[in-house]
């Protein structure tokens, strides 16, 4: 595979090049979408600061599990280039599994989510460990609590008897507030932290989501390369180096994602 | 008030103070259309006719040097800002950016549903009552709080019946509270979407002389009886009784043709025979309001009948609205 | 410069892997032809159920309409929900599973690595994966009206809310639409990528034929202007499946029932920004590969230069990169503010001045020249002043005070199917009746073209006409019954003609598919280069063989040379060096 003279690139790379500009256009998109959500939102549908309802310390992990992936992918690229290509697939395979962690994390910041609820209420209550009257109390479900149904139609929990809550701690900080009992007729809406909660946690999870795709997209290729790569590489070892290099702009711009990622959701 | 008023035939009537203006852009724009593709089109008959392939004259090369058409390139770029800059953006700046003052114009309030139009009137108090969308009910679908806000004793709801004052600015605020749907109402030349969670302001003035009563009048028309059809006409009424050669009263004024096509058709068939000649009609609701965003599955049949009034008309007609829902089948 | 070792004879390849799952471009190029073509009949058969209800509202549909099932229509007549649904999937199949496929996969694949004198695309693979993708998004977009839910019928446009809260095939739709946006884009860095770095020794970037040009600008159309199409059909997927908010306001009442249950704040109008920023460059696509056809075909039978090459040239790119910046020109009524509005009407005066310029360079093409009247040549002809006529009909719906009028009426129908019916479809019927030799050997019966072509030509301008005056008069689009509304009743007999039309436009047809199918076996044999043409893909046999050219062609010249003074023959093929 010899460079083109005009644009000084093997097809692979032309291509994926190309590829990866309209994945710019696509996360492009969401991010647009983030913006236009967040400035036309009514008042206090959309938080403060991300960090008040996402787990900033688990997505800081993950940046730096990320961008070592990153890391280890240049190392595998540049090992096999200088002919070693038992070193470059160890760092494949580091490559593989530093993604994989990404992906663990993010199912415990997912699941997380899913164990959290917000009850909408009806109208402004005072309740014991706030200040003032609030619209919304977030917690967790405590034990005695009836358990949730969804209706059918549009899978959205539906309002049970009563809610036993366990407050989370105020704004400001400071303890739990003490267990709620909130009657059904009270409560307007009730959802986990799952995309229905707000435009602000659908555009999360969409977008984290969709970025958690291509990470999975990428562990499919790298593993396939992984598997078969050394009989590959000793039939013919510049092709395969340049597949790794290709694979490695993509898993570059998959990490790059995440960066603007990770302060736009969780910082801003 | 011009005579012989029709749809069907380019523009339909225009019934507003700015509709001119549109009516008059749309016909530049026209007239620039034809004077492209006219000169294209004959030079292009032109080369079809001269330049057919004929035994022993082979094709030129290079046979054109001509400078003509950079020159006429220049001139359509210099037409079309003239009718962006001249004719479009004015019409659209004042469309959109000069509201009426607020002392001289009437404010009505428009929600859109699936698949009416709800017209909000404020009343003599002037203050438009509060509404909550938990109230809504189909007697009730604008959810306007009768019992618990005092400024909503006196407002007026109508469905599907809008009615307007001429001669004075209209300030109309639209909003949705399903889907999109967008108000248009072709005689005044005015076209707004109504997308729900937004509420969008529109302002025109109807012609002083446009009350929908002389419209109506001037809207007569009479259709030949082979050349009638239910479909063109079962929106008229006829204009004056129907009378057969011997007496006989076929139809009354202000009756109309049928329900269906079956009944309609079955109609005509018996004016025809019977010996009635023409059809002289007139379109029971001259003015009408349409959704032009499809909206559902009857999109088609979202239409609200629009009745202008001078002031007397006008305030009379609200006078004579009682608190509750007026329902008025279109 | 490819991946692909073309030593191994195709010979030894079994019939599975030759015909169906084949990296060749020339066969993929025709299972995307063949697809689309049996999609756009598909799609035209559809409206022309929906002509009958608009001709005779609430009648009965004669022979097929008690063949419709239980959404669609009742007792042979169709209803609101019906109409809807027809019309929708009639404007998704045309444009995404008809237009697109025939004249980007198919011609683009079958023609352009034999006009750059390549011996396949760059990626051959990935070619098969782009159709294979697109067939299967095209079984699930067909497939969804064979459903309990049928198909979608908010529109090829889908704006939410009500895409969002339809009952009916809206959600098949969006998953059909991820795969067919995924083939294209697939599809569109092949041609990228081919076009740039296959291209013979010789042939420099000025020496491309139009057509070549065409699909390379459509290409990076379809590679960055998809992406933000394909996150809103996730964004309403999650609105409809998982039921979040991106395009659901607050406070929405459906049918006296408060949507409680929503978190609300989101924008519909979001959609609209997301959707028409492909769309708008959804069309230029449409219509790209069709003028590089007709630039072909008229250069070939006028046998001189097309004039104004690099005009030409110049103006395709530019069109291409402003489709980028037009989009909001189909959201005027939405309620924007005159800063938005004022920039995208100038952007959108701006993008009608290179279109101009190429309609005129053709024009301009046919003088002094030495016009053969081919069948070909035929359908090339009528394209000029018919994408005229579309062309500058959209003038009016460009500037936003003529639009309050005119948005959402029959003359947008009118003015958009001016330029993708007797436009692009016509250019395509004019590239299949002249590559037709070049990928079977033999030619296409020219009485039963020319039959094909006056009533073609005849009844699609009775369709299409009256649209303009039923739209002036008001008339609204989308309707089931046009005769509910006062314009739509008066201008009845408009209607009629259209439908009429139509109907005479399908038996028109039929030539067509006779001539095509019958040809295949018993077309009159032809050499290679039947047409006398100069661009490459004439050099190679008919049909060419898996690698196309026995030998690496070499380019000397631009690509009209025609009529060449001092040369006896009247063409110069590129791979020839001329003489002196």
């Amino acid at each position: 595979m010899e460079p083109h003279p005009i644009t000084g690139m093997y097809n692979g790379k032309f291509g994926i090049w190309l590829f990866l500009a309209s994945e710019v256009m696509l996360f492009g998109a969401l991010f647009s979408t983030y913006i236009l959500l967040r400035v036309g939102a009514p008042e206090g549908t959309w938080p403060q600061h991300g960090a008040d309802i996402l787990n900033v310390p688990l997505a800081a992990f993950n940046t730096v599990v990320l961008i070592g992936s990153s890391v280890t992918m240049v190392m595998a690229w540049a090992y096999l280039k200088m002919k070693r290509i038992g070193m470059g697939q160890l760092f494949l395979a580091a490559t593989f599994l530093l993604a994989g962690t990404f992906l663990v994390v993010k199912y415990f910041e997912y699941t997380e989510k899913f164990h959290h609820y917000a009850v909408f209420l009806n109208a402004r209550m005072a309740v014991e460990g706030y200040e003032g009257q609030v619209t919304t109390i977030s917690g967790h479900l405590a034990a005695d609590s009836p358990a949730l149904t969804r209706a059918s139609n549009t899978g959205a929990y539906q309002a049970p008897e009563f809610v036993i809550l366990e407050p989370d701690p105020p704004k400001g900080g400071g303890d739990h507030p003490p267990v709620v009992r909130i009657d059904g007729a009270q409560i307007k809406r009730l959802s986990d932290f799952g995309p229905r909660h707000s435009t602000f946690l659908a555009t999360y999870f969409t977008m984290t989501g969709l970025h958690g795709l291509h990470i999975v997209g990428g562990m499919i290729v790298i593993g396939y390369f992984l598997a078969t790569g050394s009989r590959f590489a000793s039939h013919n070892l510049d092709k395969y180096a340049n597949r790794i290099e290709c694979t490695g702009l993509y898993w570059h711009f998959v990490d790059l994602v995440w960066i603007f990622l990770f302060p736009v959701l969780y910082l801003l | 008030m011009p005579p012989d008023l029709h749809y069907g035939r380019w523009s339909p009537p225009d019934f507003s103070l700015h509709g001119h203006n549109i009516d008059q852009l749309i016909d530049v724009v026209h007239v620039f259309m034809l004077a492209l593709f006219i000169p294209w089109g004959l030079f292009f008959l032109y080369c079809l006719l001269k330049y057919r392939q004929k035994p022993g004259q082979s094709a030129q090369y290079n046979p054109v040097k001509a400078k003509i058409s950079k020159y006429a390139e220049i001139g359509v770029a210099v037409v079309e800002v003239f009718l962006l800059v001249g004719l479009s953006m004015p019409v659209w700046a004042q469309y959109k950016n000069d509201p009426p003052a607020e002392d001289e114009r009437y404010t009505v309030r428009v929600i859109a549903q699936q698949f009416q139009w709800n017209a909000h009137y404020a009343g003599a108090d002037g203050v438009f009552g509060k509404t909550d969308a938990s109230l809504i009910t189909e007697l009730n679908p604008i959810g306007l709080m009768e019992e618990q806000d005092p400024h909503a004793a006196d407002d007026i709801v109508t469905i599907n019946d809008i009615h307007l004052p001429v001669g004075r600015p209209i300030y109309m605020r639209l909003t949705s509270l399903d889907v999109i749907h967008s108000f248009f109402i072709p005689t005044m030349r005015v076209k707004q979407d109504v997308i729900p969670g937004m509420e969008v302001p529109i302002w025109f003035e109807i012609d002083a002389w446009a009350l929908s009563d002389d419209i109506r009048g001037n809207m007569t028309a009479a259709t030949p009886i082979e050349k009638a059809s239910w479909y063109k006409l079962r929106h008229h009424i006829f204009a004056e009784d129907v009378v057969t050669g011997d007496g006989e009263v076929m139809a009354a004024a202000g009756d109309h043709l049928g329900e269906s096509y079956k009944a309609g058709t079955e109609r005509i068939a018996e004016l025809r025979e019977a010996g009635v000649k023409e059809l002289v009609m007139q379109p029971r609701h001259p003015l009408q309001v349409v959704c032009a965003q499809l909206c559902g599955n009857s999109h088609f049949k979202m239409a609200a009948q629009l009745i202008t009034h001078d002031e007397a008309g006008f305030a009379a007609w609200q006078a004579a609205q009682k608190q509750a829902v007026e329902f008025e089948d279109f | 410069m490819s991946d692909h070792a073309h030593s191994h004879g195709d010979h030894d390849l079994p019939f599975w892997k030759k015909y169906v799952f084949s990296v060749d471009h020339k066969v993929i190029g025709v299972q995307y032809a063949l697809t689309a073509l049996v999609f756009l009949f598909f799609g035209f058969s559809l409206m022309m159920i929906m002509r009958w209800q608009l001709a005779y509202p609430g009648r009965p549909i004669p022979l097929i309409g008690a063949m419709l099932s239980g959404t669609l229509a009742a007792d042979g007549v169709l209803v609101g929900d019906g109409y809807n649904i027809l019309g929708a999937m009639h404007g998704t199949i045309m444009v995404f599973l008809g237009i697109v496929p025939l004249a980007v996969g198919g011609f683009g694949n079958f023609v352009l690595p034999l006009q750059i004198g390549a011996p396949d695309m760059a990626f051959p693979r990935l070619n098969m994966a782009s159709y294979w993708v697109f067939f299967v998004g095209g079984v699930i977009m067909i497939g969804s009206m064979f459903t309990k839910t049928s198909g979608a019928g908010s529109g090829w446009t889908m704006y939410p809310p009500l895409a969002v809260t339809a009952a009916y095939g809206e959600t098949i739709w969006l998953v059909g639409m991820v795969f067919l946006i995924t083939s294209s884009l697939l599809g569109s860095v092949n041609f990228i990528v081919t076009t740039i770095q296959l291209r013979a020794r010789g042939l420099s970037f000025f020496r491309l034929p139009f057509f070549v040009w065409a699909q390379l600008v459509t290409a990076f159309l379809l590679l960055l202007a998809f992406p933000p199409l394909e996150a809103a059909a996730a964004l309403q997927l999650m609105d409809r499946v998982v039921g979040t908010s991106f395009f659901m306001p607050e406070g929405l009442v459906l049918s006296t029932v408060h949507l409680s249950h929503l978190s609300g704040g989101g924008n519909p109008v979001l959609w609209q920004h997301l959707f028409w920023f492909l769309a708008h460059p959804e069309v230029y696509v449409l219509i790209l590969p069709g003028m590089g056809i007709i630039a072909e075909v008229i250069a070939n039978n006028t046998r001189k230069p097309l004039w104004g090459y690099k005009s030409l040239v110049y103006s395709v790119i530019f069109l291409g990169f402003m489709s980028f910046i037009v989009w909001a020109h189909h959201m005027f009524m939405t309620g924007m503010g005159t800063t938005l509005s004022t920039f995208f009407q100038a952007t959108t005066m701006i993008i009608s001045v290179p279109s101009v310029i190429i309609l005129t360079c053709l024009i301009i093409s046919l003088y002094g020249a030495a016009i053969r009247f081919t069948v070909p040549m035929l359908f090339a002809l009528a394209f000029l002043p018919m994408f005229a006529i579309g062309g500058l009909t959209g003038l009016p719906l460009g500037l936003t005070a003529s639009d309050i009028q005119l948005h959402d009426t029959y003359y947008v129908i009118g003015h958009f199917h001016y330029v993708v019916a007797p436009g692009t479809i016509f250019a395509m019927f004019a590239g299949i009746y002249y590559w037709f030799p070049k990928a079977t050997g033999r030619k296409m019966s020219d009485w039963l073209g020319k039959l094909h072509f006056w009533p073609s030509f005849i009844f699609i301008n009775a369709v299409f006409m009256p649209m303009f005056f039923q739209g002036m008069a008001g008339v609204l689009r989308r309707q089931y019954d046009q005769t509910e509304q006062l314009a739509g009743a008066a201008s009845h007999g408009l209607t009629l003609m259209s439908s009429w039309g139509a109907w005479l436009l399908a038996l028109a047809q039929i030539p067509f598919i006779v001539n095509f199918f019958w040809s295949i076996w018993k077309g009159q044999r032809v050499s290679d280069n039947p047409w006398h043409a100069t661009t490459l893909e004439w050099a190679a046999p008919s049909p060419p063989p898996h690698g196309n050219f026995p030998a690496v062609p070499v380019v000397y010249s631009g690509p009209y040379e025609y009529s060449v003074p001092g040369v006896s023959e009247d063409f110069c093929p590129q791979n020839v060096a001329l003489e002196a």
